[in-house]
């Protein structure tokens, strides 16, 4: 048995996501074509040989339940371990009214789920962190490091909706912890860390004594001196998905061939749930330019520097130019749409035009008709 | 556990008529239509038709086959009672054999159908390429009080005599069959699909096993006895779209009907699914100076060259100024930047190099026009070209058809 376990916190909706968040979790949106964001995190567990991984939800995850099923499809139904989904379920008698207010307390509500796992480490990570991460090699490296606590980082301080950022010193120790800042400055952390199971019950049970709620502040930056934070840092493609036009840059960089060779490297595959379609057929008049197509698309009009998810119909006459449109929406005959991000069944009817901007794209909510 | 019925699939053949496609594998388990193997259609028709149990009957070849059928997960037949059955050939204490006929396949597993204690029994054929509701036609052998009923569907008069024909009274029930007669009495051709009453059938199998003379077939056998017999034998009409695709030109021309839904092979209608098992991929990338039209592509690719009229499968790559018409690509063939391939069917994995040109239009051919067609693994060097009509084997030697 590997010796990692996998823990996804999937219960954080993002405001700035507009419509694409207000009916899910950022961990179950949609991205690259035909994955959710969920995918990469399971897959990076996965491709690890980590085969027991729970998922802490809060409030609407019915999408991602819906998504999940047993876990069959990331081969995590398993007799002992596999997926397990960890809903609230009642802590100190709240009944999960309440938002989580951070890791800790997310991780204070499962700690009978954390006391049973069998592993000795437990990789942590953001269900809406898109990345192929070497987690064997992150892993490899914490043992190594004699770190308590291993913080992944990418190698930037792009700014993200509530990012977190590292100051890293010498020997890659962690010498300072920014939460939230004004002017991003240091590394951006990508929510992904390895720790012991003992050391991670005794933070959780440490700081629910104390009231302490959060990773971040109450184990990361209040104790990054009597504990050694180690980076590591990832210098490939890592999207965190928390805002639309985050949402929409991050697409829109998948068209470039290297980068989705980075993101979807042959050795460690993402897997994703299928949705049994058919090939995606292009039409005599269609014409598809520069574009990321899911199965059973039906293009019989243009498409440019677009991405399109499983089941889109584009007909003839219509053109979808810089737009990521999702599952089973239809474009009809004549219109023309770009810079839109289309939720799924999305109908644009005959002859509309609709535009965004590359620094506004415009999100059309799930099931609208145009 | 007892079902009411249950089908058993007959994926044992060679499929010779396909050649080189079907050296290292069986018949159905020959990709087609992109994503799919041939297979993919009855099994995704049981499940549609609500049959839960199905026992395939392996030969030939058999690794590709199970282990692409594995747990039957895909089909939606891994359920706990019933669910796929691969039925090998087996030793028993008085020695074994290998299934000498499609009847005699069924006759060696009889024990595995007692199992089920089915009323009715559906026999099907690992090569056509066709959607069809099989619970419609056992609901005409239940009204029918058949002892066997046979789907059947009309023909150009002049293919009849490449079929087996049935000859039906007023009732649509079966006077007379004629394998492959000269001269036809009927337009109704046989689509290899039985429906039997289990008890009637077991009690034919048996009697057929111990006719010394016997070819223990079907076609040949079974169905002529229990019509002499004076069995009850019914014809289901079916009129959708129907094509055993066992040979080159007719697997290369039901991949063409799937790109036109006209054809009646519609493959998009999500009242009836066709299942597959599929590889984790990226979606299709169809590039900046890509032209693609009236083609189907799956995921994995990149294309960045000409497609037309062509049916790609997943993780298939065609460079930059190549050409890619009238063709179908199997699984993981990669065309370098430059090449052309023109009416080909090129097996899994095949490597084409810069500038190779592989077959060749109809009209560009004065003689000798056929298919060009490339083993799985075959790999052409730079500049190599491959006329149209000639076969290569995985080594890139050419071989007779």
């Amino acid at each position: 048995m590997n010796g990692l376990q996998g823990i996804i916190f999937a219960y954080e909706r993002r405001g700035n996501l507009q419509e694409l968040g207000s009916i899910r979790s950022s961990a179950s949106i949609p991205f690259g074509g035909r994955f959710r964001a969920v995918d990469f995190a399971l897959s990076n567990l996965v491709n690890a040989g980590a085969n027991d991984v729970g998922i802490i939800l809060h409030g609407h995850f019915q999408s991602l339940l819906d998504h999940l099923g047993t876990g069959k499809d990331w081969d995590l139904s398993r007799k002992r371990g596999g997926l397990r989904l960890l809903p609230p379920f009642n802590y100190k008698g709240e009944w999960g009214a309440m938002p989580y207010r951070g890791h800790i307390e997310a991780l204070a509500a499962v700690r009978t789920y954390l006391e049973d796992i069998r592993q000795d480490h437990v990789v942590m990570m953001d269900g809406d962190l898109v990345a192929n991460l070497p987690l064997s090699d992150v892993y490899e490296n914490h043992l190594k490091s004699g770190a308590d606590i291993t913080v992944v980082c990418a190698n930037d301080s792009f700014m993200t909706e509530d990012g977190t950022y590292f100051q890293v010193g010498e020997g890659g120790r962690i010498s300072e912890v920014f939460i939230s800042p004004h002017t991003p400055r240091g590394l951006r952390g990508l929510g992904t860390y390895i720790v012991s199971k003992k050391l991670l019950l005794e933070l959780v049970d440490d700081c629910a004594s104390k009231d302490q709620l959060s990773w971040r502040g109450d184990v990361l930056q209040a104790r990054k001196s009597e504990l050694k934070l180690q980076s590591y840092i990832w210098k490939g493609y890592a999207a965190q998905i928390r805002s639309v036009q985050e949402y929409y840059d991050r697409s829109m960089q998948l068209l470039d061939p290297a980068i989705r060779a980075d993101l979807f490297c042959a050795q460690r595959p993402v897997r994703a749930k299928n949705a049994d379609l058919s090939s995606t057929y292009v039409g005599t008049g269609g014409k598809c330019v520069n574009s990321l197509f899911g199965d059973g698309c039906s293009i019989e009009g243009v498409v440019e520097n677009s991405i399109l998810f499983p089941g889109v119909t584009v007909e003839a006459g219509a053109v979808v130019r810089n737009c990521v449109i999702f599952k089973d929406s239809v474009v009809r005959r004549d219109a023309q749409l770009s810079y839109i991000i289309a939720d799924k069944d999305v109908e644009i009817l005959q002859g509309r035009t609709l535009m965004g901007h590359a620094t506004y794209p415009i999100v059309l909510a799930k099931g609208s008709k145009i | 556990m007892k079902k009411e019925c249950i089908a058993m699939l007959l994926a044992g053949g060679q499929g010779s008529r396909l050649y080189v496609l079907t050296g290292d594998m069986a018949k159905p388990a020959v990709p087609f239509g992109g994503k799919y193997r041939i297979i993919d259609f009855p099994l995704s028709n049981c499940t549609n038709s609500g049959i839960d149990t199905v026992g395939v009957l392996t030969q030939y070849r058999p690794l590709e086959l199970n282990s692409y059928i594995g747990s039957g997960q895909p089909w939606d037949l891994d359920g706990s009672s019933g669910g796929v059955h691969i039925l090998p050939p087996y030793q028993g204490s008085k020695g074994g054999t290998w299934y000498k006929g499609t009847a005699n396949a069924i006759y060696q597993n009889i024990g595995f159908i007692d199992m089920y204690d089915p009323e009715y029994v559906v026999i099907l054929s690992g090569d056509h390429i066709y959607k069809m509701d099989y619970s419609d036609m056992l609901a005409r052998h239940k009204a029918a009080g058949a002892a066997c009923t046979i789907s059947v569907m009309e023909v150009p008069w002049s293919e009849a005599p490449r079929f087996g024909i049935m000859s039906v009274d007023a009732n649509d029930m079966i006077t007379e069959f004629a394998e492959k007669p000269k001269e036809p009495k009927s337009n109704l051709a046989s689509m290899g699909i039985y429906v039997f009453s289990w008890k009637a059938l077991r009690q034919y199998l048996i009697d057929d096993e111990n006719t010394e003379s016997s070819e223990n077939d079907f076609g040949k056998n079974i169905i002529p006895t229990m019509l002499a017999a004076g069995e009850s034998m019914a014809a289901y009409r079916f009129a959708g779209y129907w094509k055993d695709v066992g040979t080159l030109e007719s697997l290369w021309d039901a991949n063409m009907d799937m790109l036109a839904p006209e054809s009646g092979l519609d493959l998009r209608d999500r009242s009836w699914p066709i299942y597959a098992r599929s590889i984790s991929a990226p979606p299709a990338f169809l590039g900046g100076n890509s032209t693609v039209t009236h083609s189907a592509v799956n995921r994995g690719s990149i294309l960045q060259g000409v497609v037309e009229n062509s049916v790609l499968s997943p993780n298939v790559t065609v460079g930059e100024g190549a050409a890619v018409r009238y063709s179908v690509l199997f699984p993981g063939v990669q065309i370098a930047p430059g090449a052309v391939v023109e009416y080909a069917i090129l097996g899994e994995g095949c490597k084409i190099g810069g500038g190779c040109h592989v077959g060749g239009t109809p009209e560009n051919t004065p003689e000798g026009w056929g298919l060009t067609v490339l083993a799985p693994g075959c790999e052409l060097p730079e500049g190599r070209d491959a006329k149209a009509g000639i076969m290569l084997n995985r080594n890139g030697e050419e071989v007779s058809k």
